[in-house]
């Protein structure tokens, strides 16, 4: 399934409101809550923590994973958290007037 | 946007790329290789992120740009100097004319102040410059409430100020008790003067010393409230310290102390006028209620301004008048005028000139323009194959602009930091052409920094766009395919912007010389009297104390003594000093049998009888001031008087004057009944640009005292100052000599703002022709290079050198006649608007624009000689050879 244009940064804040992880967790935690529909390469991934980090919505610190391997952990920022609802009311918004729009499926009858 | 631009800074992004690379090299190891994917890929997506295209290509440009430049240092280093000098000149003049015109007041809401002006026509006497009002006017107006949030008076004046020992003259302002408090002013220690403070005359014995006083005169006390001075002999206790920042309400005129106006008699003993309805001294400013208008706040004023012009004339006192003067005094208006910038003689002089400076360092930052947009073209064109390449391999115009932009930032960017190191030097010159009272700093300012680099960059674009432009336009096939010869692309562009470079140049070289031949036809002149060995000084024994007939008892003395000095001709007393620029004006009436009234203002001075032989008056007709004119009785005032021969020719034609009698003032009612005893030659009073009617009194009739005394000396003036202070201090010790300087030094005071035009116009102007030589020199080496194979054959083919060198030679002369024929009418418009400044010397002067046009066609035909030569000296063969 691919990505609709724009998402990604929400995904990636929503997935970050749980705790700090690092550029695999990220891709790997998306993967997981999506029940393996969603499969964001990392190609696509990395620059977006990047492009979230220069904006300040996220930050970044180097500690040791459970693996006792030591990588870059990346976290939600006051910023991004403010950033995270208006997203969400945005997609909200966004989502109730397709829907509402495409009505009960008429195609289906 | 602005995150990213850390990016550019090498460090910072190197630092950031190893952080990246660890980051990757760690999640390899924790990561499925499959999963991951390339990480180069995600490493250089990334990378965009911080650095978008566009910026990476403009960082790129710019080093580019900026290496280009180190490698061509010529080009880099003319340029820069030319845009330094240009924004250079361009800031240290707007720096002046910021702090000069622009600044408000450092006071709460400055623009809501205005200054209070009487237009229309006044009864009774004046005492100071402008605007003058009478101070029972001010307090009846005081109690107008729906326009003004408060008002307040003032009178600018000097005293004598004594801390422990000797007094020294220090400027002091009278101020009503409102002043601070309607200014918004806070005290930075003790209080300011208040509204208690204006209760009854002579009972408020205190002053507020300003901040600069108390740091340089007063030691940084830490007690100073309450320390006690001598103002003019009257002790007076110190209350307060006005803030640092709070420097008067005159550009030009910095008090040291405020005084309350009710310690008038103590601080200006010469004249008492708190109860005179007629006569006038004080400024009075008020500060509009919020939201007011000037319009809707004057005409609210005038029913019960003229309620009160009416009440004034039923007053007792009031004079007898003519009915024109009485009809015109009651329609008098009070007039509201912006008061934000504060009042300032200086600024009213010295507007004129620092726009025509502000407009002359614009003319030479758009010549400096033109040499660098010209240069552009010349390296354009040096690399035209490098950019044709470019363009064939498929770089889009827009790519190719930005290149070429960014050369011209670069050029901008270290052009406005030449500049603004050059702006302490350019002020500081103009600085020490300015009388030392004047508060400006040589400083850069936020204001002055943007400026500049408003000024260079907008240069920048203008003459980098000329260059992108015409790159765009080049068919890069063409240039590939050109062999060298054939006619360059941009040459008529460049002799286009030579040539205005030319005519831009003379016309502020003209200008230069109009100012010069002002200041040298106002210096030959002369003020009318010899002033070698010429000298004067002031004194005031009102005061240092000395009341009634003692002040002029210890003004007689003080002369006594300094004609007695070895070394002293002559000495004289003036009550009004000479050439400053002000005058004792007042109309005169005149009776020899008809009465009548001079056509306005006549300037009258009083001078003792020694004053015209100092300075070497002749005495046309009948005799000068003797010592029964210099009597002591009070109630006889003036007796006699003399005129001038311009006052004598005017109002008694061929006659003479002499026996006839006079009356200061124009009422019907004034008794002439000073009679002419002599006719003196003319000489300037005010300045040297005017030569006026006067008349003349007897300086030291009835109680009379102080003045300026004029000695005229046998040695040089200033070996005889020593001996003048210790004459003075011998009849006084506590009263101090004022203003001892030459005659001549008082002549260049007068010639300042003429000094000023003449030697900074000449500045810009040589920078000015500097930078059209250099333009010239381009733009004949460009097209002698071009045809040097041309040269080379017209040789071979038995052409003399010389007219070889006539060949190149044409291209100068005809920019240089173009240049003149552009110049004319500019300067035929701009003459008349500074024609007011001239003096001696019409705006289209021919010596002036001869001399210049002739120094221009010198100086670019000299810059087209070095490349003409050079060409046609080199080797025949050489020559052939090389094409």
């Amino acid at each position: 399934m691919d990505l609709l244009q724009g998402t990604l940064d929400m995904l990636v804040l929503r997935t970050l409101l749980g705790g700090p992880l690092h550029g695999y967790g990220v891709a790997k935690a998306i993967r997981a809550s999506s029940n393996e529909e969603l499969d964001i390469e990392f190609g696509s991934l990395y620059p977006a923590l990047k492009r979230l980090e220069l904006k300040g919505w996220i930050g970044s610190d180097w500690a040791v994973s459970d693996h006792n391997r030591k990588a870059k952990f990346y976290r939600l920022t006051a910023a991004g958290r403010k950033q995270l609802r208006r997203e969400r009311s945005e997609w909200d918004t966004f989502v109730s007037t397709v829907a509402r729009i495409m009505g009960p499926r008429p195609e289906d009858a | 946007m602005w995150r990213r631009l850390k990016f550019l800074w090498p460090f910072f992004y190197r630092a950031r790329e190893r952080d990246m690379q660890e980051e990757l090299e760690a999640l390899a190891v924790i990561g499925d290789r499959r999963e991951l994917g390339s990480l180069a890929i995600a490493a250089e997506n990334a990378r965009n992120e911080w650095r978008p295209e566009w910026l990476s290509s403009l960082a790129w440009d710019i080093r580019y740009a900026a290496r280009g430049l180190v490698r061509d240092r010529t080009f880099a280093l003319v340029s820069i100097l030319s845009i330094g000098l240009g924004v250079g000149a361009n800031s240290a003049i707007y720096s002046l004319v910021d702090q000069a015109l622009f600044r408000l007041l450092p006071v709460h809401e400055p623009e809501r102040l205005v200054l209070l002006n009487w237009r229309g026509r006044t009864v009774g006497p004046g005492w100071g410059t402008g605007n003058l009002l009478s101070f029972p006017l001010y307090k009846d107006l005081g109690a107008e409430d729906s326009v003004f949030e408060g008002l307040f008076a003032r009178y600018p004046t000097a005293v004598q100020c004594s801390l422990r020992g000797a007094a020294e003259e220090v400027p002091a302002e009278l101020v009503s008790g409102t002043y601070f408090r309607v200014l918004g002013v806070k005290a930075a220690f003790g209080r300011l003067l208040d509204d208690s403070d204006d209760r009854r005359p002579g009972e408020h014995p205190v002053a507020v010393v300003s901040y600069n006083f108390w740091k340089t005169r007063l030691g940084a006390a830490s007690d100073v409230i309450g320390m006690k001075i001598l103002i003019n002999s009257f002790p007076m206790t110190i209350v307060g310290v006005a803030p640092e920042t709070f420097r008067g309400l005159d550009w030009g005129y910095i008090p040291a102390l405020w005084i309350p106006t009710m310690m008038k008699k103590q601080a200006t003993p010469e004249f008492d006028w708190l109860d005179n309805r007629r006569g006038r001294w004080v400024h009075v400013f008020g500060r509009l209620k919020p939201g007011l208008s000037i319009a809707t706040a004057q005409a609210g004023l005038q029913p019960r301004f003229k309620a009160m012009l009416d009440a004034d004339t039923k007053r007792a006192g009031w004079p007898q008048v003519a009915p024109g003067v009485l009809r015109d005094y009651l329609a008098s208006t009070l007039e509201l005028l912006p008061a934000g910038h504060g009042r300032s003689e200086l600024r009213g002089t010295l507007q004129t000139p620092l726009l025509i400076l502000l407009a002359a360092t614009g003319l030479v930052l758009l010549l400096a323009c033109m040499n660098v947009a010209n240069l552009c073209l010349a390296r354009a064109y040096s690399r035209r194959r490098e950019t044709a390449l470019r363009m064939s391999l498929g770089a889009s115009r827009r790519r190719l602009t930005q290149a070429m932009l960014a050369q011209s930032l670069v050029l901008a960017v270290a052009g406005a930091i030449t500049g603004l190191l050059l702006v302490p030097l350019v002020t500081r010159t103009l600085i020490a052409l300015l009388p030392e009272n004047v508060s400006l700093s040589s400083g850069v300012n936020p204001g002055v920094l943007m400026f500049s680099i408003a000024a260079a960059v907008s240069t920048s674009l203008l003459f980098g766009l000329v260059p992108a432009f015409h790159a765009g336009r080049t068919k890069p096939n063409a240039v590939l395919k050109e062999e060298s010869g054939g006619v360059a692309p941009g040459v008529g562009l460049r002799k286009a912007l030579v040539t205005s470079q030319i005519a831009l140049a003379l016309v502020l070289l003209i200008g230069a010389g109009l100012f010069v031949r002002t200041f040298a036809a106002l210096k030959a002149q002369g003020p009318g009297f010899n002033a070698t060995n010429l000298f004067r000084f002031q004194i005031d024994p009102a005061k240092s104390g000395h009341n009634g007939l003692r002040a002029k008892r210890v003004t007689e003395q003080v002369l006594d003594l300094v004609r007695q000095l070895p070394g002293v001709k002559t000495a004289g007393l003036s009550f009004q000093e000479l050439l400053n620029g002000y005058a004792w004006g007042q109309p005169i009436t005149i009776d020899d049998g008809r009465r009548r009234v001079t056509d306005g203002a006549i300037l009258c001075n009083g001078i003792s009888p020694g004053f015209l032989e100092t300075l070497g008056i002749p005495i046309l007709a009948g005799r000068g001031f003797n010592a029964r004119d210099a009597h002591d009785d009070a109630s006889l005032g003036f007796r006699v008087a003399i005129v001038n021969e311009s006052f004598a020719k005017r109002y008694f034609g061929d006659k003479s004057p002499i026996g006839a009698r006079l009356a200061l003032g124009d009422g019907p009612n004034v008794k002439a009944d000073l009679e002419i005893v002599g006719v003196m030659g003319n000489f300037h009073y005010r300045g040297l640009r005017t030569l006026e009617e006067q008349a003349a009194f007897p300086a030291l009739a009835g109680q009379t005292t102080g003045g300026t005394i004029f000695v005229r000396s046998v040695i040089r003036s200033e070996s005889a100052f020593a001996s003048v202070r210790e004459a003075a201090r011998r009849v006084d010790p506590n009263m101090p000599v004022t203003e001892l300087r030459t005659v001549d030094d008082q002549l260049d005071r007068s010639l300042m703002n003429e000094r000023i035009l003449a030697t900074l116009a000449s500045a810009f102007a040589a920078l000015a022709v500097l930078l059209a030589t250099l333009g010239v020199y381009g733009v004949i080496s460009f097209v002698t290079t071009r045809r040097t194979r041309e040269i080379g054959i017209r040789l071979a083919l038995g052409s003399s050198r010389a007219s070889a060198v006539r060949l190149i030679l044409q291209n100068a002369i005809v920019m240089v006649g173009i240049g003149v024929a552009i110049a004319m009418p500019v300067v035929w418009a701009l003459g008349r608007l500074v024609e007011n400044q001239l003096f001696g010397v019409r705006a289209m002067d021919g010596v002036t624009i001869t001399g210049a046009v002739l120094l221009v066609a010198a100086a670019s035909l000299g810059a087209s000689v070095v490349p003409a030569r050079r060409a046609v000296v080199r080797n025949l063969t050489e020559t052939l050879r090389l094409e």
